[in-house]
């Protein structure tokens, strides 16, 4: 945080204010901040991009609503989650298998096959658990929160989240199986 | 059966070590730790261009909201009012603006409240629509006040001046018929409210 850049609830203030151009300021800060999630949620960096895109727009339009200006980030996840959950509902027919690959291969050194194959095998059976399920696998096991922080974001109980991660790794033990 | 062990699951969660794990459990537990191993947390940094479509849709809202608000409403504004409720009527757009009472006398108020009024009788739902709720036809429904027709709100607003309309059944905006008006650029007309 440098020059002008502020508190997030002090920039949030100036845009109700009228000061439209430092919205750039929390666009600037939180863009790659969950680019990783909604990438695993939507199985493609593409539809990440357009996803935050979508979320930051939608965000500005209402936010007039965001009741605490200091937690503007907890407040924008919850916005790009909901437009993760309703492109999945709308694009469930049709996982993006050849995204889910670009996924899983992004950043892989060369030389490691296996590792890529176990990658792209393990993301192809996210995209085959329910929304609810990929996300609390994601959060915990790529995003690194514990229990009790995404039941903190998302507002779901400790013991849903659970029961929803147990299913979730029956699920991805069964789609390894049949792909082995 | 694929499901795997209860207590290999609190491996996966993180709760129990391998060592945990009774002998005949370790080689499903390998199983899922290969399984975690797979997963891929490499950072995910999107293109710059990102800022620039935000940025360019925020300013397309900032400069001008009642044409974005236009471009999702119908061009047909109508506000039916018979003749014989006309006297009530404009007795009731009369009293726009009328200021209740500053939060106090000195010093000078930078808030006032404010009572929005409008007659229409053959409405279902009415709202405010300005500058002090960034156009939101959902954001300040009116209430109605029985069968008379007439339609209120009661906001307190920061002095100064600000543009609005009312947003009759979610699509007909209307200007206020008691207020001075202006052109919003776009050729409708913006009522003034200044405090």
């Amino acid at each position: 945080m440098s020059g002008r850049d502020g508190a997030d609830g002090a920039v949030v203030r100036a845009v109700l204010a009228g000061d439209t151009e430092r919205y750039a300021e929390l666009v600037r800060r939180y863009r790659d901040r969950y680019a990783r999630y909604a990438a695993q949620m939507l199985g493609s960096v593409d539809a990440a991009e357009d996803a935050v895109q979508d979320a930051f727009v939608r965000a500005y339009d209402r936010l007039a609503e965001c009741r605490d200006p200091d937690k503007f980030v907890g407040w924008f996840f919850l916005i790009l989650r909901n437009r993760c959950f309703a492109e999945q509902r709308k694009n469930r027919a049709s996982a993006p298998l050849e995204a889910a690959d670009a996924v899983a291969a992004a950043g892989q050194p060369d030389g490691e096959m296996e590792t890529a194959e176990r990658r792209r095998a393990l993301q192809r059976a996210l995209l085959e658990l329910t929304p609810e399920q990929r996300e609390v696998f994601v959060l915990k096991h790529v995003e690194g929160l514990s229990y009790d922080e995404i039941a903190a974001r998302v507002g779901t109980s400790v013991p849903s989240l659970k029961m929803r991660m147990h299913r979730a790794y029956d699920r991805l033990r069964e789609q390894l199986k049949d792909r082995a | 059966m694929t499901d795997f062990h209860p207590l290999v699951k609190q491996l996966l969660d993180g709760e129990v070590t391998l060592a945990d794990l009774p002998p005949g459990l370790r080689a499903e537990g390998e199983e899922a730790l290969r399984l975690l191993g797979a997963v891929h947390r490499e950072p995910v940094t999107l293109p710059a261009a990102l800022e620039a479509g935000v940025m360019t849709a925020v300013r397309h809202r900032a400069a001008a909201p009642s044409l974005w608000r236009r471009l999702t409403a119908p061009r047909e504004v109508r506000l039916r009012v018979r003749p014989w409720t006309l006297a009530p009527a404009l007795a009731a757009a009369a009293a726009l603006a009328l200021l209740l009472s500053p939060p106090r006398p000195e010093p000078k108020a930078t808030t006032v409240t404010v009572r929005f009024v409008l007659f229409a009788p053959q409405a279902q739902q009415v709202a405010l629509a300005g500058t002090f709720n960034q156009w939101d036809p959902a954001a300040t429904p009116l209430v109605s006040t029985g069968a008379s027709g007439i339609w209120t709100a009661t906001l307190t607003l920061p002095a100064g001046e600000h543009q609005y309309a009312f947003v009759v059944d979610g699509a007909r905006w209307v200007p206020d018929p008691a207020a001075p008006a202006v052109d919003d650029g776009f050729g409708r007309r913006n009522s003034v409210l200044t405090l």
